[in-house]
Parts: C-alpha cells; structure tokens; sequence
C-alpha cells in the first residue's frame, strides 16, 4: 500500500517537476513568474488530443513530440506577444506577471469558446495498465510517466551544461544583461528558453492528459507546480526538481491519511498550500534559492 | 435600463474592492491573489447575519469589514515579516484564496458548495454608489495623511524608507487591511446585491479581476484603477453577444493595456484636467465600441454578417475620435475656470474650516505638533563633556571578507568628521552598521551614552542618527515637498481614524503646519522653487541637496552625509561645502562626511580618520593627514612617490 502510494506521488511529483523546471528556467533568466505557463500546458495537451484523437490517430510517441514541439512554439509566441516588449523596456516584473495573467485567461477562453468546455481522453498508452508487484498494484503508466520525465530533465541538464545555448542560458541566469554585452542575442536566447520550458510544459500536459483528461482549466494545475518550483527556490532547477517531487509525494500521502476516520483528501490543496506558507516562513528564498542583498 | 443598472451596481461594487486594493497593491508593489478571499470573507459574514440573524445592513456589512481586517493580519503577520518577494507573497496569497474558499465548502453555516440562496436585496444601485464615494472618499484622505505617505514611502523605496524611521511590517500591515477591509465591504455589497453566493464565486479570477484593475489603472493611483475597472466590468459586458469571446477579450485587454501603456492607464498621477484627454479617449473608445456592437447587433440580420462589421468599426473609429476630440477641447477650454473654481473653492474651504477650528481644535495637541516642528530647525544644545558617537572595536566580515576591523574612534560634539580611504576601504560599511542596515558581528557603537547594537534600524534613526546616501534613494515619484513631508511623520500625532476623516479642526492644520516647515526645509537647501517637481526628475546635484533636507527633517543630532559632493563638479561642490557649513553653524549639529573630493574634506573637516581595508590607518586635523606617510601611501601606493610628496608638508 505504502509503496504503491510512493509510486503515485513520485509519478505525479515527476510531472510537477516537469511544469515546475518550465516556471524556473524562465524566472531563472528574466525573473519574473509565468503564469502563463498553466495555459501553454493546457495547450500542448490539446495537441496531444488533437492528433491522437480528433484530426489523426497517432501513435502515442510521434504525438507526444508533436505536441512538445507544438506547445514550445506556443510558449515561444506567448512570450512576443506577451513579453517580450515589456522586456526590453525592462518592466517591473509584476507587470509581467499581469501580461502573463491577461494571456493565461484569453487562452483558457479561446479554448472554451472553440472547443467548448467538455472532458475529452487521451487513448490509453499501455493495453494493460497495472503490474502487480507483490501485494501493490502499481500502473504502468506512473512509472511510464516517471522515468519520462527524469529522462527529459536529464536531457534538458546536458543541454544546459554541455551546450553553447546551455552556457549562455546558465550565464543569463546570474547577469542577462552582461551577457548581452558579450555578444550573446538575449532574444534568440528568451527563445530558446521559452523553447525549452513549453516543449517540458507540452510533456507535463499529455502526461496529465492520459492520466486524467484533457479540458480548458487543467492548466489550474500548474498552481501546484508553481508551488514545487517556490519550495525549492525559484530560479534553481535541482530545487524545482526537488519541489516538485516533494510536493507530489506529500500530496500522495495526505490523499490516504485520515485524521480520526476523517480522510484528509478534501484538504489536500490546503496542505499543498500549508506546505509552501510552513517553507517560506522558515527559509523565504525556498531551500536551493539564491538570496540577493542589495547593495547600499 | 434595469440591465444597464446591474452593470453599473456590479462596477461601483468591484471598484470599492480596487480602490482598497490600490492602497496595497499599488503602493507596495506587493502582488495578491488571493483578494476575493476577504471579499468571501465579507460576503459570508454579512450574508449570514443578516439572513440567520436578520441583522440590518449596515452592522453586517461592518462585521464583515472586521472579519476581513482580523485575517488579514493573521494573514499579513507572517507573510509580510519574512519580506517575501513579490512572486512568492503572490503564490501565498493564491494559496490563502484557496484554503478559503475549501473552508468555505466544507463548513456546516456557510452550506458548503451549494452556497447561500435567498439572501435579502439589501444592496441597491444607489447604497452601493453611496459606499463607493465614501470608499473612494475615505482611501484618499488616507493618502493624503502620515500614514498614506508612509505606505507611499515604503513602496518606492523600503530602504530609504527604515532610514526616515518608518517601520515595513506595521505600515505593510497596515495597508493590506485597509484593502482587506475594503474588499470584505464589496464582498458583503455583493452578497446583498446578487442575493446568491457560492465559493466558486470568490476565485482567482476575480482576485485577478481587482489585481489587474490596480496595475492597468495605474500603480500610485486612485482614479486609474477606477477607470480600469469600470472598463474591465464594462466592455465585455458590452459584447455579451459573443458570450464565451469576451473573457478572450478581456484577457487580451490585459495584454494590450500592459504592453502599449507602460504605467497603466495613469500611473503615478491622478486625473485632473491636464490629463484628462486621455480620460476622454478611453471614453470615446468605449462609446465607440458600445455603439458599434449595438450596430452590429441590431443590423447583423438585414445587412449581413460582413457589411455590419464594417458599418460598426467604422461608427466605433469615428466615435472614438470624436468624442476624444471634443473632450481635449473640453478640457483646454475649462482649463482657466477651472483653476477660478479652485482658488475660490479652497477660500470658501478655509473660511468653513477656520470656524471649525475655532470651536474643536485641540489646542493642547496643535502645541505639541508645532513645538515639535519648531525642533527641526532649532539649535542643537550640545554637551561637551562626553563624545557625540562613540565607536569601539568595530568588526564585520561579510563572508571570508572582513569589511571593518577592529575600528575605533570618536565624533565630538559639534564638530564635522571626515571619515575618508580609498575605494572599497568600508566606510560605507561604517555608516551602514551605524544606522542598523547590517547586524554588527562584534564591538560597541555608543550614541550619546547609549549603546545603538542590536536595536532595529528605525529606533537608531528616531533617536537622532539621520543620513543620506552615497546612491540618492529619494522617493522617486513623489514631489520634492512630499519627499520632506513624509519625514515630517514624527511630528504630527493625529490617528488613523482621524487621517480617513481628515477632521478640519485637528489633520487640517497640523498637515498645513508640516506643509509649511517642509518648505522652510526646503528654502534651507534652496529647493523651494522646485517643490512641485516630482523628486526624479530634479537633476542630480539638487536630488543630493534634497536627500539632506530629507535627513533634517527627522531632527537629528548627528548627520551622515555618504559623498554628498559625488558626481558634482568643482563649482557645485564647492557650493555643497557653503551649504554642509551652514547647516551645520545653524543646527549646530554633529556630522560625520564621507567624501572622495579631497578639496570639500579639507575645506570643512575640523577632523579626519582614514581607513584602508576596515581599519583605521591615520586620524587628525586634515593637515596632519595630508603628510601622514600611512595615508599617501594607502592613497599613493608606493613608497618612492611617498618621499616625493612629503616635503609638500
């Protein structure tokens, strides 16, 4: 049971860490939190639904690249649109925070008002779900949704250490706009980022979509990934990874703990929240965080 | 007309909630999304006396307020001591929003997710319109007092703000309940309104709604966030046609307005007529767009789907422009009755107040502000038996480096000290551990007989320790005489309840008071022309003159002055030399300087200590200094150039 429940939690905690490294990556370089990130999510899952279900029957691979893809390019033009002006003219980051408010709204409701607010599915990824491992059940697909997700944050850690862009990106994380100076084009590099961050966000999404279902306010999520990436200190990505997988696990667990024959599960958010409020108390930049002093 | 009614009942109910908002939200920079709990909070608590207990309106409404404020510093204790950044005070809050609303659900009183049905139509288009003018009302006195300055203060720059001795938590705390307040106000307005409430109501949408409203209408505005809102409220509605469409719309609107007006609608200004072009054009826009949906609603089966758009954008654009127009006519041409209206607007006022003043001024509590005012620019009686500072084996590593070392010396009474190294040597450091900004690792700092370690920043100011700084840190956007007003605060001792009401026998003159020692401030750094200017856009010299102006207000007794001659060239500095002089014979105040101008050390100092690498090296008359081979060489670095300097003495 115990062990069934770790498994639970470690999947979802993987997808978390998934949207969670999205909000970092972005917040690491431009310093600001994305919200519209939930969107961007909510979107590559439609993708996924898209050419799974409704225009094509896909298999499941090409279609979960396809909608990475799909939702990095959106992520990518959320932040022309959105951004990108606002950067150059070197806002406030709740400015920013607004923007990416206004944009989370008007795609939510792009969505209600084309595709309308139903519940679709994703097809089933394996014929036979649940594997039995001793007396716990464990579903295919947790684990599925587990070792993808640390696959593609590894690939995305090699990308950052061991690539020209990576270098540039870690460089833009402590001065972006030193490495402006030097040469690097701090658009094309946003680009990347956004890139990056959607194709991540795009996985998270099919992920959340076969697990559950794909509809316009499943970016309400996110939320919960945001709060990941705040308990491991925004802007760090081993923090965000953390988080998140600490959060799913702790989510897991409350949702099959009773207090006194009460189940607990109807509170699971308030933990979630309770969690961060307990976090930013005792460590206000979360536990990998940097904490800037500012110069007198 | 019955439908225009609810649009505009549900505007004057979301622009009560902005409008507290705004004094958080636009004045600290501090981002919350979790609003629509203190609305929910307001909404439940009033609902459910007045339906459980048939309590009037107006007692529930006020028990709503006072729920709302209670939790919102339950709420603000925490989250507003660990000085969280903006992001994460934003998440906690949307958590807070959450953790209510699943309270809500599963409390037995408020009926959980079904909500609260038949609650009784207490609120109507015309009480509502009342609160609103009262809300709007009361959050301007409130700016316009001592405690709005300082909330305005700690916004631009919470730094500047601890070193005129106004505390963060209380302040902060202080405005988010007044926006918790306002908001738990329009929650109980909207339960009465809509006679239905439910936890999905109170969501982050909404929260989002109100945050949105104060950014877009403008951060360090009142009226914009009113415009915002009512645009917000009003423009979808307008498109109720297109149903799902217009929450697209709005979000778009979001976009646009955030990206095309860089500070909202008005940011940092209020309305008045010299902006008001502006107002107009967004008038006419929205106009414009009224008109052009009811064209296209009304002519869409006759003419088409196509030509009636056409018909409509072109009625919109033409609209637009015309109404903008003739509201820029409008307002150059009401411009000179306008300031007639004022002139004799303000006689009346003052006459209507001095009878006032007449009947209830508290004269007892007017003599205590104006001889505290007459403080500020008294003489200094100093004694000369014990030193003015008194600073003993000083030290503070930040890391592995050790910024101050084992530094001791002492600032006589009435005497100005140049406190002078090279670049990098820790004299900043000095004054910062002076006023509290850094926690001291070991030693003593003695002030007047009295030891400053470990007392937070703003007691060490309050006590007579005042400074400027070597990077100006003015608040930007206010004027140069709201820069002094805001220090003025000790001065004045009027409450809370008394600055939202503005009493005309007690706030009226103690503000005219603090007004009027401002400007004597001011003529004292020759600023006073420039009162009305907005403090950023002084140049340079003159924001350094009104950082000092700023220190004198808070009435110190000693005066640190971080390279007040930095960037200045030679005539102006010289100019700072006659200034520092004379606020220093006048006052006869104590002053600590650091300087790079050798010229303004030499000319002022009485005293000099040098310090290189957080150790003092050398302390003398500045003659003494200029031949002492410690201090040419820490300056000089060589010892060859050391021999050739010294016959210069």
């Amino acid at each position: 049971m115990i062990f069934q429940t770790i498994i639970t939690g470690l999947s979802i905690g993987s997808i978390y860490a998934l949207m969670a490294v999205g909000y970092s990556l972005v917040f690491s370089v431009l310093n600001f939190s994305n919200f519209a990130h939930g969107a961007v999510i909510t979107l590559g899952a439609y993708v996924a639904w898209a050419v799974m279900v409704n225009i094509f029957q896909l298999p499941f691979l090409p279609a979960l690249l396809i909608s990475m893809l799909g939702a990095g390019i959106i992520a990518f033009l959320v932040e022309r649109i959105a951004y990108s002006s606002l950067r150059h003219r070197r806002a406030p980051s709740l400015y920013f925070m607004i923007s990416a408010m206004g944009m989370a709204i008007a795609l939510q409701n792009v969505l209600y008002a084309t595709i309308g607010a139903n519940l679709y599915a994703l097809p089933p990824v394996f014929a036979q779900d649940s594997i039995q491992l001793g007396t716990a059940v464990i579903s295919k697909m947790d684990l599925f949704a587990f070792g993808f997700s640390i696959l593609a944050i590894a690939l995305l850690t090699f990308i950052l250490n061991f690539t020209r862009v990576g270098t540039a990106i870690r460089a833009a994380s402590h001065d972006a706009e030193m490495v402006s100076v030097l040469g690097v084009n701090l658009d094309m590099l946003v680009a990347v980022l956004f890139l990056l961050a959607g194709a991540l966000g795009g996985m998270a999404g099919v992920f959340m979509g076969v697990k559950y279902m794909v509809y316009p306010s499943m970016g309400w999520i996110t939320n919960k990934a945001y709060i990941g990436a705040v308990i491991g200190g925004l802007g760090s990505l081993p923090g965000a990874i953390v988080g998140g997988i600490l959060l799913g696990l702790v989510e897991a667990l409350i949702s099959v703990s009773t207090i006194g024959g009460v189940p607990l599960s109807t509170y699971r958010d308030v933990f979630s929240f309770g969690l961060l409020a307990l976090l930013l108390i005792v460590r206000p930049t979360g536990l990998f965080g940097r904490h800037v002093e500012e110069k007198l | 007309m019955a439908y225009a009614q609810a649009i505009f009942t549900n505007a004057a109910i979301y622009i009560i909630a902005t409008m507290g908002l705004a004094i958080f939200t636009g004045y600290t920079g501090l981002f919350s999304l979790g609003h629509a709990a203190f609305m929910a909070i307001g909404g439940y608590t009033a609902a459910i006396l007045t339906y459980f207990f048939k309590v009037p309106l107006l007692p529930a409404l006020i028990a709503g307020v006072i729920l709302s404020v209670l939790v919102s510093v339950i709420i603000g204790y925490p989250t507003l001591r660990v000085k969280l950044r903006s992001d994460y005070f934003a998440i906690a809050t949307l958590g807070f929003g959450e953790a209510v609303k699943v309270l809500l659900e599963n409390l037995e009183i408020t009926q959980g997710a079904r909500g609260l049905p038949g609650i009784t139509k207490l609120a109507d288009p015309f009480n509502t319109f009342l609160f609103m003018i009262l809300t709007i009302w009361l959050c301007r006195n409130f700016l316009h007092s001592n405690y709005g300055r300082k909330i305005i203060a700690i916004g631009q720059d919470p730094v500047a703000a601890e070193m005129i001795g106004i505390r963060l938590l209380p302040n902060q705390m202080l405005s988010l309940a007044i926006s918790a307040g306002f908001a738990g106000l329009s929650g109980g307005l909207l339960a009465h309104y809509i006679t239905f409430i439910q936890p999905a109501i109170f969501n982050m949408d909404l929260s989002s709604l109100i945050t949105a409203g104060v950014v877009c209408g403008g951060m360090g505005s009142l009226t914009g966030p009113f415009v915002a809102v009512a645009l917000f409220i009003v423009i979808p509605e307008l498109f109720r046609g297109l149903a799902l469409w217009r929450l697209v719309m709005y979000g778009a609107l979001l976009v646009v307005i955030i990206n095309f007006r860089p500070k909202g609608l008005f940011g940092y200004e209020e309305i008045n007529l010299n902006n008001a072009p502006k107002l107009f054009t967004i008038i006419g826009i929205t106009v414009g767009l009224t008109v052009a949906a009811s064209i296209y609603n009304e002519y869409a089966s006759y003419w088409g789907r196509f030509p009636s758009v056409l018909a409509a954008l072109a009625a919109a654009v033409a609209i637009s422009f015309i109404v903008s127009y003739a509201g820029r006519w409008l307002s150059s041409a009401l411009k000179p009755f306008s300031a007639k209206f004022s002139k004799s607007m303000s006689a009346f006022y003052a006459r209507y107040v001095a009878a006032f003043q007449k009947a209830f001024t508290p004269t007892r509590r007017l003599e205590v502000q104006l001889n505290a005012l007459k403080e500020r620019l008294a003489v200094v009686r100093l004694d000369h038996s014990q030193p003015v500072l008194k600073i003993e084996h000083l030290s503070k590593k930040f890391g592995g480096v050790v910024a101050v070392n084992d530094l001791s010396f002492e600032v006589r009474p009435g005497e100005i000290l140049g406190l002078i190294g090279p670049n990098g040597s820790g004299k900043t450091t000095v004054f910062n551990l002076i006023s509290g900004v850094y926690p001291i690792d070991s030693g003593d700092i003695l002030f007047e007989k009295k030891n400053l370690v470990g007392q937070p920043p703003t007691a060490i100011v309050l006590s007579g320790i005042s400074r400027t700084f070597q990077n100006i840190r003015l608040f930007g956007s206010m004027t140069v005489l709201e820069n002094v007003q805001t220090a003025l605060h000790t001065a004045s001792n009027y409450s809370l309840l008394e600055a939202f009401i503005q009493w005309p026998w007690s706030v009226n003159p103690m503000e005219q008071r603090q007004r009027e020692q401002a400007l004597e401030l001011l003529k004292l750094v020759d600023l006073e022309e420039y009162a009305d200017r907005v403090a950023k856009t002084l140049p340079y010299g003159l924001q350094r003159k009104l950082e000092i102006a700023r220190a004198l207000a808070l009435n110190p007794r000693l005066l640190l002055l971080d390279e007040p001659a930095a960037g200045m060239n030679p005539k102006e500095s010289l100019e700072l030399v006659d200034l520092i002089a004379r606020i220093h014979k006048l006052r006869n105040l104590t002053i600590i300087l650091i300087e790079h101008h050798m010229d303004v050390v030499m000319n002022i100092c009485e005293r000099i200590v040098v310090i290189n690498f957080g150790s003092k090296i050398a302390e003398g008359t500045p003659q003494e200094i200029q031949c002492n081979p410690a201090v040419l060489e820490a300056y000089l670095g060589d010892k060859v150039e050391v021999e050739e300097y010294a016959p210069l003495c």
